[in-house]
């Protein structure tokens, strides 16, 4: 920041007033030039949806940095190394089978694998992790099951493609993977000794949720304008193609980036499309999604975020394709 | 982004979902009833947080650099955060560096400065519920099959919820709506394909108002009202155009026989039965 400044001169987080005034007046232009914009019914719309997504996220983006500061000041690291397969290879499909038990959307799931990774779990069964945790835990299932009554078959090919996608990125992971691509910031090593674990745990969650906090805001930014500009209608094109028709719902599972608590109940109203094309959205929406990406890009680095993101859209499809003729 | 600037923001943050979920009923217009335990939670973990932060750290314009500076000088081993460049990113900075950590400059909490945008929104205007604009821009009425319908309410009009009058049109084999007049509430959105008719129009949500769906009902023999008012309408089903009532192709559609201006609902977001007057 302004590192050059003589210490005491101004009290520490004083705007100095050339910049307080060169602010006051761009915003005062933007708001002059953007006036006839924002009353524009469309604009509207990308408020609504921009603060509703940021809204519904928040308290899951909470819990998950709680899990995260409270793994990280609290349990050590030993546990994990008792808990996880020695083997990595192993140690995927047991971390992915574990996202089962946190129940929270993709949002809580960023940080709590971060932390993972923080904590010496290996970061291919960190990933499991994260990518199956916000697609098989009970509430997503309950909700699927909800939104598609009478056909258990589609819960059981949703947690089916979820867990072999998860499996499959974390080996992947193991045999690609290279570890100059994670750019995690160097913070959180773990409680120290002579420090308060309170305090660590405040100043770690602080960090993380309001790091995390920002980059759900470039998220929702993002995912509201798909949301208002590509009109629904668009849908019907794409309906009759087979193959088209689940690329098109993966890529509008990408943009939309609705909750995986409520992806099932859009899946069930897109009722022109096959099963297996609402299955590939199910599968995709949890672990891909323009609203993680950019959360990915803050946790991991944006390296990162790009490539196993391309790579984990392709293995999803795949998996829900499979899935999708195997059981629906 | 600096501590007491952070310890700001958390408070703000906890003010504003507090002000959306417990001062007011605005959270509705964004997300689902069932998330509003969890919103409280959150707004007090916030504002916990915030407090605790303000203690410690200060807040803007009232810094504080006593008991937790101290604490900080002896956490950095190299001493550089004597001054006040003493916040959690400069931190990392310092740490980044040293391991070739490139992305730091531009991705440390200062990120954490969008997060005033949506908090400012909600503290001081509230964007408005979705409305016509987004309606319009939906595909056609996604509604659950019904297995049995139970018979049409005997009030005259009978009070039905916009779901409820589309799956009696397209799948209800009884034919419970012939002849009846039926009385719906929703908001307006206009109809740009056929002159002189509208959609009475609500958008229902599963999580959050990104995942709207619209369900419309075209109006009939009524001058369309502005678009986005709240109305109640009288009427019966529009024949003509279509299947014939209780098949699939059935035009949901209504021939309006009153239109009344009715105040936007607490709850935009769920398609109820009106009550009757």
């Amino acid at each position: 920041m302004n590192r050059a400044a003589p210490a005491g001169e101004r009290p520490p987080g004083a705007i100095p007033p050339s910049v307080a005034v060169t602010g006051a007046v761009s915003l005062l232009l933007v708001a002059v030039l953007a006036a006839p914009l924002l009353d524009h019914p469309g604009f509207r719309a990308w408020q609504t949806v921009c603060v509703a997504l940021t809204v519904q996220a928040l308290p899951f983006l909470l819990f998950g940095t709680v899990v995260s500061g409270a793994v990280n000041a609290f349990v050590p690291a030993r546990v994990f190394s008792r808990v996880l397969p020695r083997n990595p290879a192993l140690a995927v499909p047991v971390a992915g089978a574990a996202g089962v038990v946190l129940p929270g959307c993709e949002c809580a799931s960023v940080p709590v694998a971060g932390s993972l990774i923080r904590r010496g779990v290996t970061p291919a069964a960190a990933f499991a992790f994260l990518l199956s945790a916000p697609a098989v835990n009970p509430v997503v299932l309950v909700s699927t099951a909800v939104a598609f009554p009478g056909q258990p078959a589609m819960v059981a090919a949703r947690l089916v493609a979820s867990l072999a996608t998860a499996a499959t990125m974390g080996w992947l992971w193991l045999k690609w993977g290279r570890a100059e691509w994670l750019r995690m910031p160097a913070r959180h090593t773990g409680h120290r000794a002579g420090h308060s674990r309170w305090e660590e745990f405040r100043t770690g969650f602080q960090h993380d949720f309001l790091h995390a906090g920002g980059f759900l805001v470039v998220g929702a930014m993002a995912a509201a304008c798909f949301n208002v500009l590509v009109p629904r209608s668009v849908l019907d094109v794409f309906a009759d193609s087979p193959w088209l028709s689940v690329l098109f719902l993966a890529a509008l599972a990408v943009v939309l980036a609705v909750c995986s608590e409520a992806d099932a109940f859009v899946a069930a109203s897109l009722t022109g499309f096959s099963p297996t094309a609402r299955l590939t959205f199910m599968v995709v929406g949890p672990m891909v999604d323009v609203k993680l990406i950019a959360l990915q890009a803050g946790t991991f680095g944006r390296a990162f975020a790009v490539r196993f993101s391309a790579a984990t859209a392709v293995v999803a499809v795949a998996a829900a394709c499979l899935t999708g003729w195997w059981l629906l | 982004m600096r501590r007491h600037v952070q310890a700001a923001l958390l408070l703000l943050t906890g003010s504003a979902v507090l002000h959306i979920s417990v001062l007011s009923q605005v959270y509705l217009r964004y997300v689902k009833e069932g998330l509003r335990p969890f919103l409280v939670a959150s707004a007090v973990l916030l504002l916990l947080l915030g407090v605790v932060g303000a203690v410690r750290d200060g807040l803007p314009f009232a810094p504080r650099r006593t008991a937790g500076e101290e604490t900080d000088d002896e956490r950095t081993a190299d001493g550089q955060a004597a001054d006040d460049e003493r916040t959690a990113d400069e931190h990392q900075h310092a740490h980044g560096h040293g391991r070739g950590h490139g992305h730091g400059h531009d991705s440390g909490p200062r990120v954490a400065w969008l997060l005033f945008l949506p908090v400012l929104a909600l503290l001081l205007y509230a964007p408005p519920a979705l409305g016509s604009y987004t309606a319009a821009r939906e595909t056609d009425n996604a509604v659950a099959r019904v297995a049995e319908f139970d018979p049409l309410p005997e009030a005259d009009p009978a009070p039905l919820a916009l779901s409820g009058f589309i799956a009696r049109v397209q799948q209800d084999r009884d034919r419970s709506l012939a002849g009846r007049t039926v009385l719906m509430t929703g908001f307006v959105t206009p109809a740009k394909d056929r002159a002189g008719t509208w959609y009475l129009t609500r958008l229902v949500v599963s999580c959050c108002a990104a995942d709207s769906r619209s369900l419309r009902v075209r109006v009939h023999g009524a001058p369309a009202p502005p678009a986005d008012t709240w109305v109640t309408v009288t009427g019966t089903w529009h024949p003509g155009g279509g299947g014939a009532l209780g098949t699939a192709t059935a035009p949901v559609a209504i021939d309006a026989r009153t239109v009344r201006r009715v105040e936007e609902p607490v709850n935009p977001y769920q398609d109820t039965t009106p009550l009757l007057p």
